[in-house]
């Protein structure tokens, strides 16, 4: 608990200089050298399960850099579906070419976002990757996704898997950012816009014959082969671990009266929709191999 | 907004365990009926500790990290009595699909809400407001248009609340919980926009020119939400 007061402390004191005269430039570039003084302690003192949550060191401007390799990538993503020269066959429908257009705007503003957010902070800006949306490397390796600009099927597939990976690993780096306020925000509103992405694209995908549902949960048909590295996109989705500090384990399975509703759940089903209830972060390792397969 | 302060004192007098969860509900049906002069100071056991119920169904959603849970809990409750209304009286022309994602939302909102319980009562067995008595006299349940665009209020709503709450909450584990809370609720209100108009998932009153999802501060979620809540919420110190 000491540790948190002096966190809380921290946080204030942060907030009083950012109020003062210090340009946030400096304040966000100090912090960016911080982070990785004070997040190994963190990790020390508060030991848990692996399955609770994500640990690693992260600084500000690494969790930004994070973000904007996974940004280029969406963006990118859709942007080349806009560009095909046939692109209203592809798409098939005016509703989805719109969707689309739609979602290919977002991402390219939180391009530009967190390419301010990263010049303000005085750090540069990381260039576009070079992108394979095949998965090929440039025809390197065997393709992942070989129709992926030809069926507008695979397109879907693979959209909803960079949304659900680009939402994992947005809380997976939330923690970094707690000594920042007006960034945590940021993050966090970036990070619940793709919630909707993903919710949408999932809704076409149904409508158009797919077993899934708009929220990850664990009876969507797979898209992925579970211990490859795309697999790993929805590696640990299902868990139903849910812990509050000290840690403590909520638990849903045993002695927690939760009332669903008539007909009252078995404990299966009840964990079922806990896996649906909560989204699970991803670390930045595990975001950075997933963004690598579209990388070369 | 409220007339209720926290004295300096007597806050060893309220920690006492006498205010277990159950004691304390039961002590609600009755402070009702108690035509007690004075404000009723329920709790207390921590030194930024200001969680007051009144007997005039005022609810203090509390101070610091334990104000947060509080107001999670506070709106999970009323998205969670909303689903379960409608699924109990669904609506006319409810197709299957409908029918089994809302019923898949209220299952999710009354996992969100009795986790928050059950997180309280982990932190602050004390502190936990009680359950909060909705008021869905303006929500036609008959009607789908009434129901959804309710239901797209109140997701639209929590996603603002918990995006506004982050950096309200000073222990990273409450973090990252309502970071797997609030895109579940994105997901539910992309969902719950499309069935009303197909293609307004993110539509730009939600979604601005940078691309951020909204956020609004406590008070302005509680000024959104007092309508469809009987007790009157104060949650001036929510975070503080």
């Amino acid at each position: 608990m000491d540790f948190l007061n002096i966190l809380a402390r921290l946080a204030d004191l942060s907030a009083d200089t950012e109020a003062g005269a210090a340009p946030r430039r400096t304040a966000l570039a100090r912090l960016g050298q911080a982070g990785a003084t004070l997040l190994p302690a963190a990790v020390a003192v508060l030991p848990r399960p692996a399955a609770a949550g994500v640990q690693d060191n992260s600084t500000v401007l690494d969790v930004l850099r994070l973000a904007l390799t996974l940004e280029y990538l969406e963006s990118e993503f859709y942007a080349q579906a806009l560009a095909l020269p046939n692109a209203a066959a592809f798409f098939g429908s005016a509703a989805n070419r719109n969707a689309i257009q739609t979602i290919a705007v977002h991402e390219s503003q939180h391009v530009a976002l967190l390419q301010r957010l990263l010049t303000e902070a005085g750090a540069t800006v990381p260039s576009k990757p070079s992108f394979d949306f095949t998965g090929s490397k440039n025809g390197t390796q065997t393709a992942l996704f070989p129709d992926i600009f030809t069926n507008f099927d695979t397109f879907l597939k693979v959209a909803q898997l960079l949304e659900d990976v680009g939402i994992r690993a947005y809380k997976g780096q939330v923690e970094f950012l707690q000594l920042d306020s007006l960034l945590l925000g940021t993050l966090l509103r970036l990070h619940s816009t793709e919630g909707r992405h993903a919710a949408h694209i999932r809704t076409m995908r149904r409508q158009r014959g797919a077993a899934v549902k708009s929220w990850v949960n664990p009876t969507d048909a797979a898209i992925t082969t579970t211990g490859s590295v795309p697999g790993q996109a929805y590696a640990g989705e299902s868990n139903t671990a849910q812990y509050t500090p000290a840690p403590r384990l909520i638990p849903f399975d045993t002695t927690l009266p939760i009332n669903v509703g008539t007909p009252a759940l078995s404990k299966e089903a009840l964990l079922a929709k806990v896996a649906e209830a909560f989204d699970e972060p991803i670390n930045a390792a595990t975001a950075t191999e997933l963004a690598q397969l579209f990388i070369y | 907004m409220s007339n209720i302060t926290q004295p300096g004192g007597d806050e060893a007098e309220f920690a006492k365990p006498l205010y277990t969860p159950i004691k304390r509900r039961s002590f609600f049906m009755y402070a009702g009926a108690t035509a007690g002069a004075t404000a009723l100071l329920l709790t207390g056991c921590d030194d930024d500790d200001d969680n007051v119920t009144t007997n005039n169904g005022t609810v203090s959603l509390g101070s610091g990290d334990v104000g947060v849970l509080n107001y999670a809990y506070a709106l999970e409750q009323l998205e969670a009595a909303f689903y379960a209304q409608v699924i109990a009286t669904p609506y006319s022309g409810i197709t299957t699909d409908e029918r089994a994602a809302l019923t898949a939302i209220s299952k999710h909102e009354a996992i969100h809400r009795d986790f928050f319980k059950a997180a309280l009562t982990a932190a602050a067995p004390g502190q936990i407001i009680p359950g909060l008595n909705p008021d869905f006299s303006k929500v036609n349940f008959t009607d789908r248009n009434s129901v959804l665009t309710t239901a797209r209020t109140f997701e639209d709503l929590g996603v603002a609340a918990y995006n506004g709450a982050g950096s309200l909450i000073k222990t990273n584990d409450y973090l990252l919980i309502a970071g797997k809370i609030v895109s579940v609720e994105a997901r539910h209100a992309a969902y719950i926009r499309d069935l009303l108009t197909p293609g307004s998932f993110s539509g730009s009153d939600v979604v601005n020119a940078q691309g951020l999802d909204q956020a609004l501060t406590v008070a302005q979620v509680l000024t959104a939400a007092q309508p469809f809540i009987k007790e009157t919420l104060n949650g001036d110190n929510v975070g503080k």
